[in-house]
């Protein structure tokens, strides 16, 4: 309980923190952005398949790929580089896999210095032919066999067939690290490639490798990652730098490509990583993973010490070497910062007074457990309810949407508004679900903040109750209905309308928050009506770039509806005319309400619908 | 013995060679009752703290060996930063830089090397290391200290 906190924002450092220096590492891959671009058909395919309200539809800025995909790129970055190093396609495989299938970076490093790389990677460039002799003694089972039963890397040092298999089987059964294996002979360091493996290997070692192999040009690639749903063997492709991380993969699963979490926008990973290990840390596993390993500080896997020194090598391919004491680089460590065991960090940190702080940070948590409580039933609920209304989705598209069309006597066409609606209300519950986390770790201070922020959460949230009651409860009246309903078409603009005005609520909820709530700051927070007043002025100002994308979005997908109005215009009369001091007595109102423990949510949204939604509407 | 019967040809021949021709320092003889697990003598080296002690070690191959690496032990007590109360050491042949091309004796070698050469900023046991790197010569003194005490005349 204590250290959990710590931890997380540790941790949330730094990744941060080893982000920074990833990335930074080399700059010059403006070649495979290239490369990028020829996949975007990909893009396509999947965007039509998957018709989830995306934001950023309009520009997506990553790429799903499937195994067939992963291997036709391998292929194609391996020909490159064979060809324009002239080597071998297992040379140059060796080399990518070094080089963590960076083409750029292979070839800056093979023309700074050729020697130094065939060194480093182990590439001959004369290859040692066999020893000249009848019969050679094996270097692992010390057997004398005939030139031809044995076999060598370039190096030429002799292993029998039997042996090598052993050595590849130990090797490529410990993990990926067999991409990078060498001659056994512990003076030689010369690589043993695929083509080796395949002469050699079992079969089943070989499919293993194989695998590792293809895996490795993901797991090894800054700019690609596996889906981490369950049983998704999609990777995703993404532009580093260029905005949202929410990925949607092929699967139908959206998570955040930065920390492979959930998609958690507007919140933040480190927000969200914080979140996560609170909640968990109840749980058995969380509490052993806490109470006897240390994640790596630099691949984040957690590393149980279970024997040995101080000095810890992380397990390839991350090879990491630091201290187990104050986790930083061994390199650091020696004489030159007066030893390992001095580990003067931890000294100077408790100078600092570091260590109090902790204490200070143990004890309030002790304090905001109800608080706590609170934040986390809205977040667990908002997830089961998104859980629910998946399957609900799924269901609609499965079965009912076919009864609906019979009943209504309406093409399934033209009910497209009703997916639309549950997709809408998926997502919604998604965001809303993080804003709870966001809200659970927004300073108690910011008085201006938090009550801009729960007016938007609130706002939000009653016109996604509006909208889930309608899609699930009144549509269930039409679909029990004997034959063709005649306010059907009613139905259809009310249940469009909700569609659109939550979405645009939400919109301005996820805006307000990944600008950090920056409104409030601009206008010096603590008066009410400044604060109101800049909810107005800054969403319209953004809804004057986004009306368009709004506008033209709206004419293309909903070109069989009847409704012929435009979502921002709802959005105008919803909340921009209102005079300042009205939003904000709104506000006063479900605070007032929510302190005698009155719903809130249903009331709101009724105040709103029925009194100037349905103006906007008619 | 079932385990016996079965050994591979290696290491027959292994120790076959540990017993006709044994390293300088070094003695390695298997037990009766199981091939694989070996009682081994180290002479601590000249002009080391170690010098004219007499250390025990357990020595036991795995199944997987040659291509696993062999579990070696301090049976004697040792007073050395890369070595711990458990007689476990810190070594990286006898870890991730293990390869089935080395052997009994050059592994016997390289912990006899160890002896001579004391890393303290690789360290297993802490205590020994600090007190290595803020006073060798009392260090050094312990472990003489400790190769009189304890790995001599029994």
């Amino acid at each position: 309980m204590d250290s959990e906190d710590e931890m997380s924002m540790h941790d949330a450092n730094d990744a941060e923190s080893l982000d920074d220096d990833f990335y930074s590492g080399d700059g010059a891959d403006s070649d495979e952005a290239d490369i990028t671009m020829d996949y975007e058909f990909i893009d396509n395919d999947s965007d039509d398949s998957d018709d989830f309200p995306s934001h950023h539809r309009s520009q997506l800025n990553y790429t799903v790929l499937g195994e067939a995909d992963i291997l036709q790129r391998q292929e194609e970055y391996i020909t490159q580089v064979s060809m324009v190093l002239s080597i071998s396609r297992i040379a140059a495989s060796i080399l990518l896999r070094h080089y963590n299938w960076c083409v750029s970076r292979v070839n800056d490093e093979w023309f700074a210095d050729e020697e130094k790389v065939r060194r480093v990677v182990g590439l001959l460039e004369y290859p040692v032919p066999l020893p000249d002799a009848k019969e050679v003694t094996c270097g692992i089972c010390f057997e004398m066999y005939p030139c031809d039963m044995m076999r060598s890397a370039a190096c030429g040092h002799p292993f029998c067939v039997t042996c090598w298999q052993g050595y590849m089987s130990s090797s490529i059964n410990d993990g990926p690290g067999c991409l990078m294996l060498r001659c056994p002979d512990p003076s030689c360091c010369a690589a043993v490639g695929q083509d080796m493996i395949n002469a050699l290997a079992l079969r089943e070692d070989k499919d293993k490798y194989k695998r590792y192999f293809l895996r490795s040009f993901i797991e090894d690639n800054r700019k690609t990652k596996w889906c981490p749903a369950p049983g998704c063997e999609f990777a995703v492709d993404f532009i580093v730098g260029s905005g949202s991380y929410d990925v949607n993969c092929r699967c139908s699963y959206s998570f955040c490509w930065n920390c492979t979490e959930e998609a958690h926008r507007p919140v933040d990973c480190g927000t969200v990583a914080k979140w996560i290990l609170k909640n968990s840390a109840e749980s058995e596993n969380m509490n052993w993973i806490l109470a006897n390993s240390k994640p790596c500080p630099k691949c984040k896997r957690p590393i149980e010490k279970n024997q040995g020194c101080m000095h810890i090598t992380c397990t390839p391919p991350c090879k990491y070497e630091f201290c187990w004491l104050c986790l930083g680089a061994w390199s650091d460590h020696g004489e030159r910062t007066g030893g390992f065991y001095a580990c003067n960090r931890y000294e100077a940190a408790k100078q600092e007074g570091v260590y109090d702080e902790a204490e200070k940070r143990r004890e309030m948590a002790k304090n905001s457990l109800e608080r706590y409580t609170h934040y986390y039933e809205r977040w667990a609920t908002n997830q089961s309810s998104r859980q629910k209304a998946l399957a609900d989705l799924s269901q609609m598209q499965a079965v009912h949407l076919e009864k609906l069309s019979d009943i209504q006597s309406q093409p399934e066409s033209q009910l497209k508004f009703i997916i639309e609606a549950w997709l809408q209300i998926v997502e919604c519950r998604r965001v809303l679900k993080w804003t709870y986390a966001y809200g659970f770790y927004l300073p108690e201070h910011e008085q201006a903040k938090r009550q801009f922020f729960e007016y938007l959460q609130g706002e939000a949230e009653s016109g996604l109750e509006r909208l889930h009651q309608c899609a699930e409860k009144e549509l269930q009246g039409y679909l029990n209905a004997e034959g063709p309903s005649k306010d059907f078409n009613e139905f259809r603009t009310k249940l469009a309308g909700l569609t659109s005005v939550t979405r645009n609520y939400f919109e301005n909820l996820v805006r307000a928050l990944e600008n950090g709530l920056s409104d409030v700051d601009s206008h010096g927070a603590c008066s009410r009506a400044a604060s109101s007043k800049s909810l107005g002025g800054g969403s319209s100002k953004a809804r004057g770039t986004r009306g368009k994308a709004a506008a033209s979005k709206s004419s293309s997908s909903r070109m069989d509806d009847s409704g012929h109005w435009s979502s921002s215009l709802l959005w105008k009369n919803l909340v921009s005319d209102r005079p300042a001091g009205a939003v904000m007595k709104l506000a006063d109102t479900v605070k007032t309400m929510l302190d005698v423990g009155l719903p809130v949510g249903h009331i709101l949204g009724q105040m709103r619908t029925e009194g100037r939604w349905k103006d906007a509407t008619r | 013995m079932a385990t016996n019967s079965n050994l591979p040809r290696r290491i027959i021949k292994e120790t076959q060679r540990l017993l006709s021709e044994p390293a300088p320092g070094i003695s390695a003889s298997p037990s009766e009752e199981n091939m694989r697990y070996f009682n081994v003598m180290i002479l601590g080296p000249a002009q080391s703290p170690y010098e004219g002690g007499v250390f025990k070690l357990e020595l036991f191959l795995p199944e997987e060996y040659p291509m696993a690496p062999p579990k070696v032990r301090f049976l004697t007590k040792i007073y050395h930063p890369n070595i711990d109360k458990l007689g476990r050491i810190c070594l990286d042949i006898l870890k991730d830089k293990w390869s089935p091309a080395l052997q009994i004796r050059t592994v016997l070698l390289s912990i006899q090397a160890l002896l001579s050469a004391p890393n303290p900023d690789d360290p297993l046991s802490e205590n020994i290391a600090k007190h290595w790197k803020s006073n060798e010569v009392e260090a050094v003194e312990t472990a003489k200290e400790w190769t009189r005490v304890y790995a001599t005349g029994a």
